[in-house]
């Protein structure tokens, strides 16, 4: 589904992301750990397209479309799409407008006609309830004036609405309350699929007591220095990162 | 001398004197004294005169030799149940024209002032030397005659003044209007600055609000004079105890527009709130002052500015917030934001406070840039195409303003109008 090679960013003229490789098939999950500042959430917007960000080595494809030469939309209507670490406010922005202009770009895309008003309404409650999330949130701007948390779930609200092939997941966990980490996990897993994929990036290691990932990588200077399965991030939660740059050298 | 000045000074020397004759003989002598201000003064720094100022100006006519009626031309529809007064180069209709307004009464300025120049006089300000009230002076000398409007109940129907201006560019006009708000009282008052023709006067307007003890207002006044058209425009509110003011200026029409707003809020709990949606296109120079000065203490002033230029358009706000000694409690804001649509237009802002007393608050910002390339980056990676995501970017830059409006057919027209100026407007129309 998803191939990256030797893939190196520079963001505002530095080095960030130094030869990432990385192979995620259809039907895996994969965590992405890594000390702070290690360039996570650049890889994570690359993938997604953002422009300032400048691809200066390597490749990626998206089931075996050259991903780099796509714009952000493009890769969205596709099929990826990015939870931000960060989701960012849009004052008059309506997220229900939002929602619905996302879901149709995607079936135009795709050749399917525009969602009705009535169809589209009906799946917006389904999901929301699945999030728990209360309907007042939908006439709200986008993520204006929304919790930590809030935000959170709203990408995760997104993320359902939009069924993507390849969902990558920026700290989606990060801020959420157990309930709503839970809430969370489940939305993630009921994505989980033969036909998709699901790349976390992630800090904590209770994440991945919900969601059982099939490989664990640690990104650390701008590459993936260590891989393994769901027991590499048991053990980094034990040890720390220290230990991984040090069995390197070792 | 410039060739403006001799020619307003001609046409003061060519009018007979009416009762108001002491006030206006004062501020001719003002004007003729001062001259028209030049970009050293203070308020005008952003704009030059001097083309305006080497053209002479001959005294428009009162006639207009149209037919209105199948013109588009009013902001509210049926269902508001608004009253519309047409002037025609400032000039108002005959009286019995005017269908009566439950709660309203109106009357021609000169009329009143024939029966009680006293009364009358109470509406002009003081001839001045403040260099954004230049121009008023030449409006006080030489208006023909206008209107003065007395609100004495909760007046509900919005009422629509339709300033049409028509006729040829060497040609002035001076219209005036007087919104006088019983203690208690309130209304709606939308003034709406259009054109007619491929060439317009130049339109020299001015506003007075006064406002009685408890009550209120929500003023509009809608620039949407064609192109090549030039105007200059100042509102003066001046506001008693407990009363407030909701005050909508909407810059979209025109080639030169210099709007001035100065607030006066005179006795305790008095409240502003002004909105000005500043809209730059093609090559229009939109420049907009206001100085609000809060003169009692616990009284309130909200100032929200939205500026957009694209093209080579010009958009400048100057705010200013003057709190006097013993004013305290004051509670001001002034917030500008203003959005670059192109690398050739600009936008100059210039939030200011002078404050003479203690225990007040103020604030104020003023922001100026491109698109917010996170929210970009946020839209399109939820597929929208690039055009789709900036108008809906644009859109929600004014929706603030917008939305303050609470006469709704107003602000679909106004929204409309605003919407037809900006890049992808089709597009834009699908969000509202
Ligand atoms: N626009 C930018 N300008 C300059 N430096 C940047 C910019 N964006 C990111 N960086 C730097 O790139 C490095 C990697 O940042 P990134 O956000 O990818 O880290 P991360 O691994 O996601 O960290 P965290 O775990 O804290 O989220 C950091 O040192 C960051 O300061
Ligand atoms: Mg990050």
């Amino acid at each position: 589904m998803l191939e990256i090679s030797d893939l190196s960013a520079r963001v505002a003229g530095k080095e960030i992301l130094t030869g990432v490789n990385l192979k995620v098939n259809a039907g895996e999950v994969h965590a992405i750990m890594g000390p702070n500042g290690s360039g996570k959430s650049t890889l994570a917007q690359v993938l997604a397209g953002r422009e300032d960000y400048e691809v200066t080595r390597g490749s990626v494809t998206f089931e075996g479309r050259d991903l780099l030469s796509m714009r952000a939309e493009e890769r969205a209507r596709a099929g990826l799409f990015l939870g931000f670490q960060y989701p960012v406010e849009i004052p008059g922005v309506n997220n229900v407008y939002l929602l619905k202009a996302a879901l149709n770009a995607k079936r135009k895309a795709a050749g399917e006609p525009e969602v009705d008003a009535y169809e589209f309404l009906a799946l917006i409650r389904q999901k929301m309830k699945f999030m728990q999330m209360s309907e007042a949130f939908l006439s709200r701007g986008v993520n204006e004036g929304f919790s930590g948390g809030e935000k959170k779930r709203n990408e995760v609200l997104q993320m359902l609405v939009l069924e993507p092939k390849l969902a990558i997941l920026d700290e989606t966990d990060s801020g959420l309350d157990i309930d709503a980490l839970k809430v969370v996990s489940t939305g993630v897993n009921s994505l989980r699929g033969p036909q998709r994929a699901v790349v976390l990036v992630t800090h904590y290691q209770r994440l991945l007591d919900y969601v059982i990932p099939d490989q664990v990588h640690v990104l650390s200077g701008g590459r993936i220095v260590k891989s393994g399965d769901k027991t590499l991030a048991q053990e980094l939660e034990r040890r720390g990162y220290d230990w991984v740059m040090e069995s390197r050298v070792a | 001398m410039n060739a403006a000045l001799r020619s307003f000074e001609a046409q003061w020397r060519a009018r007979t004197p009416d009762a108001l004759q002491p006030i206006r003989e004062q501020a001719m002598q003002r004007f003729l004294k001062l001259g028209l201000p030049v970009q050293r003064d203070e308020t005008w720094r952003y704009t030059d005169l001097r083309s305006l100022a080497a053209q002479s100006f001959a005294t428009a006519a009162c006639a207009f030799n149209g037919a209105l009626a199948d013109e588009p031309l009013s902001l509210v529809d049926a269902e508001q149940r608004a009253s519309t007064v047409v002037l025609v180069n400032g000039c108002p209709p005959a009286l019995a024209s005017i269908p009566a307004i439950d709660g309203i009464t109106i009357n021609s300025i000169r009329e009143l002032a024939k029966v009680d120049p006293s009364f009358v006089a109470r509406f002009f300000e003081p001839a001045s030397d403040d260099d954004q009230r230049r121009w008023v002076l030449l409006n006080t000398a030489l208006f023909t005659d206008g209107l003065y409007l007395k609100i004495s109940t909760a007046v509900s129907a919005p009422l629509v003044i339709l300033h049409l201006s028509s006729g040829e560019a060497d040609q002035a006009a001076h219209p005036r209007i007087i919104i006088d708000v019983l203690p208690g009282s309130s209304a709606t008052i939308i003034e709406h600055h259009v054109t007619r023709g491929d060439a317009a006067p130049l339109s020299n307007s001015n506003t007075h609000i006064s406002l009685g003890t408890d009550a209120q207002i929500e003023h509009y006044r809608v620039y949407a004079a064609g192109a090549g058209a030039s105007q200059l425009d100042a509102l003066d509110i001046h506001q008693c105890a407990r009363s407030q003011c909701k005050q909508f200026t909407i810059g979209l029409g025109g080639s030169f527009i210099r709007s001035s707003l100065e607030a006066h809020l005179s006795q305790p709990g008095a409240s502003l709130e002004s909105y000005s949606l500043l809209v730059g296109h093609e090559d229009r120079h939109l420049d907009c002052v206001n100085i609000v000065t809060h003169a009692a203490p616990d009284t309130r002033s909200r100032q929200t500015a939205r500026a957009i230029a694209s093209d080579v358009s010009r958009v400048i706000f100057n705010s200013k917030v003057i709190v006097k000694a013993g004013a305290a409690h004051s509670d001001s804001q002034q917030s500008c934001r203003g959005l670059l649509l192109s690398p050739e237009a600009e936008i100059d802002t210039r939030p200011q406070l002078e404050i003479h007393a203690d225990e007040v608050k103020c604030a104020h910002g003023a922001t100026t840039g491109r698109l917010d390339p996170d929210m970009l980056f946020y839209l399109l990676s939820r597929g929208l195409d690039r055009e789709t995501a900036q108008s809906l970017l644009v859109y929600a830059f004014l929706a603030d303003v917008l939305s303050g409006m609470s006469v709704s057919s107003a602000r679909s027209a106004i929204e409309s109008a605003l919407i037809s100026q900006l890049p992808d407007s089709q597009l834009l129309r699908k969000f509202r």
